[in-house]
């Protein structure tokens, strides 16, 4: 039956029209030709795939967001990709098997099942990089410096970048010797920061008391540069892993404030953004005016493990619908100005109509019978003949 | 500029004190004034005045960066995208169930009217009771009374509301007090200023405990 709103979208779902269109496939096409002079290649993941290849690695999150549906072929389930980061994994793991690093990135529409809780999109198109097979901090530095790059590109100013390192509380809670139980109940109050729910949960847990308090700390342990500094004396006590992780950070920082010295830091010891499915380094790009990250990435070795290799992974990823949106505030890119050609069957005409869009310019030929003129067409120059020559002339 | 959202009425009433505490004293005062922003004595802080359920929506976006909300409102409007690092202790109050006075224990399958589906959803869960919730926006109390409801979840303070209407408090769901609620990048952008403001505010209310 015919839906009495049958023009209506389903929520969350989004057409794009020619005024967005044109801002987004202007910076789609940068920003890929950003990433190939980085060496980054694009690839281009299927649109739907295994339900349990999609996701590998991941959390209880993804699976929620990700659409099933049945492949009546194999009877299998098949999930549409809700991330494509661990699909470009899998590319990297199983087909390119290169031992050297592999940079490549990517641009599609992704789904969820659920909307963004703010933007509300079921929709986004991610754009994103991935470097693959180097453990190092240097590879984390280069994925930021290329994030940062990607956002001047589309224009946005007064970036703020943020670092955490969730291998610091996973070591903390591993050196707790809390249950899985107590470490995700704890991960749900470190996100919301709420302090006084862990202080609460914290006087229940039957842990050594140096753990315990190190993890109280984790919360406050974030803002400027003196954060490290302050972490270092809390958390003295840790991991060796923390320690080295505590010194990453340090060092990612002073590479940074070398290359961009006017680039605001801030640090997140307990930033647990993508938990489940990061290593090491996380990081995210935040603008004012928008309440939460523009873009966001950080390490996930060993992902590829299960598709045949196990390998060190770094790479970050954006809404390219998000940053076109929030580009056209700052900039306007115009509509390509276009020549009105009359309707003649005349081959000097089409003959002349080729040769100008050999040039790339834009003509659009008049159909017999139609409304509208060269100007309401929104035509800036109309083709005309001038002493059996076809010119080109501005609109009167 | 730090943006502060605080609902009207009673959270409003004892979150003033404590905000004149660190310096801040709004210079409108919306019981007269149909303002909804108001200037404050600090020229680097301004108040909103909008709904209690408000409140983490205008902070979850951005449009505020710090606001002053109930534990029930934050935990009924899923707050992870928020973060709530300080318990502010005021607007105290207890959320139970409630039902006639008369009424038996909960047996099989009950109805509750509330205004906190998903809290009261989860409550009952937990205790093994299967709950069909019925949302209502006010006048809770109404509910037993006329067939409507088996039981109630409400937000209880002196009680005085239940006894007139010959309802009684059944089972404890969870202590409320206001929160301070903040921005996720707000926290990390305007840090400097937000954590010296919880920093002081802490300290405040840690004296007063």
């Amino acid at each position: 039956m015919q839906r009495k709103d049958s023009w209506l979208l389903p929520e969350g779902i989004e057409e794009v029209l020619p005024d967005e269109a044109r801002h987004l496939e202007n910076h789609r096409a940068k920003l890929l030709a950003l990433f190939a002079c980085w060496g980054y290649e694009l690839v281009d993941p299927p649109l739907i795939d295994f339900l349990d290849s999609l996701l590998t690695g991941s959390g209880h999150d993804l699976a929620l967001q990700t659409f099933k549906l049945t492949d009546q072929l194999s009877g299998e389930m098949l999930g549409v990709r809700a991330d494509m980061t661990p699909q470009v994994a899998k590319i990297d793991a199983h087909n390119l098997k290169q031992e050297w690093p592999t940079r490549l990135c990517y641009v599609g529409t992704i789904l969820h099942t659920r909307g963004d809780p703010l933007e509300k999109t079921r929709s986004p198109m991610q754009i994103g990089a991935e470097l693959y097979g180097h453990a190092g901090k240097e590879s984390d530095e280069e994925v930021i410096c290329l994030m940062l790059d990607m956002l001047a590109m589309t224009g946005l100013l007064d970036v703020h970048l943020d670092l955490g390192h969730v291998g610091i509380y996973r070591a903390l809670s591993k050196q707790a010797g809390l249950s899985s139980d107590q470490e995700s109940e704890l991960f749900d109050v470190l996100q919301r920061k709420a302090k006084p729910e862990l202080q609460e949960l914290m006087a229940g847990y039957a842990i050594d008391p140096d753990c315990k308090q190190m993890l109280m700390k984790l919360v406050e342990l974030n803002g400027g540069k003196d954060t490290l500094s302050k972490a270092k004396l809390i958390l003295a006590n840790a991991d060796e892993s923390v320690k080295q992780a505590l010194a990453d950070l340090d060092s990612i920082a002073n590479t940074l404030a070398q290359r961009l010295p006017n680039l605001p830091i801030s640090f997140d010891l307990a930033e647990l953004r993508g938990y489940h499915y990061h290593t090491g380094i996380v990081f995210a790009a935040f603008v004012p005016t928008v309440g939460r990250e523009i873009a966001r990435g950080g390490r996930y070795d060993n992902i590829g493990a299960i598709f045949g290799r196990s390998r060190p992974a770094t790479g970050f990823s954006a809404d390219l619908k998000l940053l076109s949106a929030l580009s056209k505030q700052q900039y306007y890119i115009p509509r390509r100005d276009m020549i009105f050609a009359p309707y003649l069957s005349d081959t000097a005409l089409s003959e002349k109509i080729r040769e100008l869009r050999a040039q790339h310019k834009t003509v659009v030929q008049q159909l017999p019978g139609q409304v509208g003129s060269a100007q309401q067409l929104g035509c800036t120059a109309i083709l005309e003949q001038v002493n059996e020559q076809w010119v080109v002339k501005p609109v009167a | 500029m730090l943006t502060i959202a605080v609902s009207k009425g009673r959270i409003y009433e004892e979150a003033l004190p404590l905000l004149a505490e660190v310096g801040i004293e709004p210079i409108d005062d919306p019981k007269t004034c149909r303002k909804l922003i108001l200037r404050t004595t600090r020229d680097d802080v301004q108040l909103v005045i909008i709904r209690a359920t408000d409140v983490p929506t205008f902070v979850e976006y951005g449009a505020a960066d710090l606001g002053i909300a109930g534990k029930d409102v934050l935990l009924e409007h899923g707050a992870e995208s928020l973060y709530e690092p300080l318990d502010l202790n005021i607007a105290r109050c207890r959320l139970m169930t409630a039902a006639h006075k008369n009424a038996p224990p909960p047996y099989g399958r009950i109805r509750v009217a509330t205004k906190y589906v998903k809290i009261a959803q989860k409550y009952f869960a937990s205790q093994g009771i299967q709950a069909e919730i019925i949302k209502l926006y006010g006048s809770m109390e109404l509910a037993p009374l006329v067939g409507l409801a088996d039981c109630i979840v409400d937000l209880v303070d002196t009680g005085n509301t239940l006894r007139a209407n010959d309802l009684e408090p059944r089972e404890h769901i969870m202590d409320i007090s206001s929160r301070l609620v903040v921005n996720k990048a707000a926290m990390k952008m305007k840090n400097q200023a937000i954590a010296s403001l919880l920093d002081q505010l802490e300290k405040n209310i840690a004296q007063k405990n």
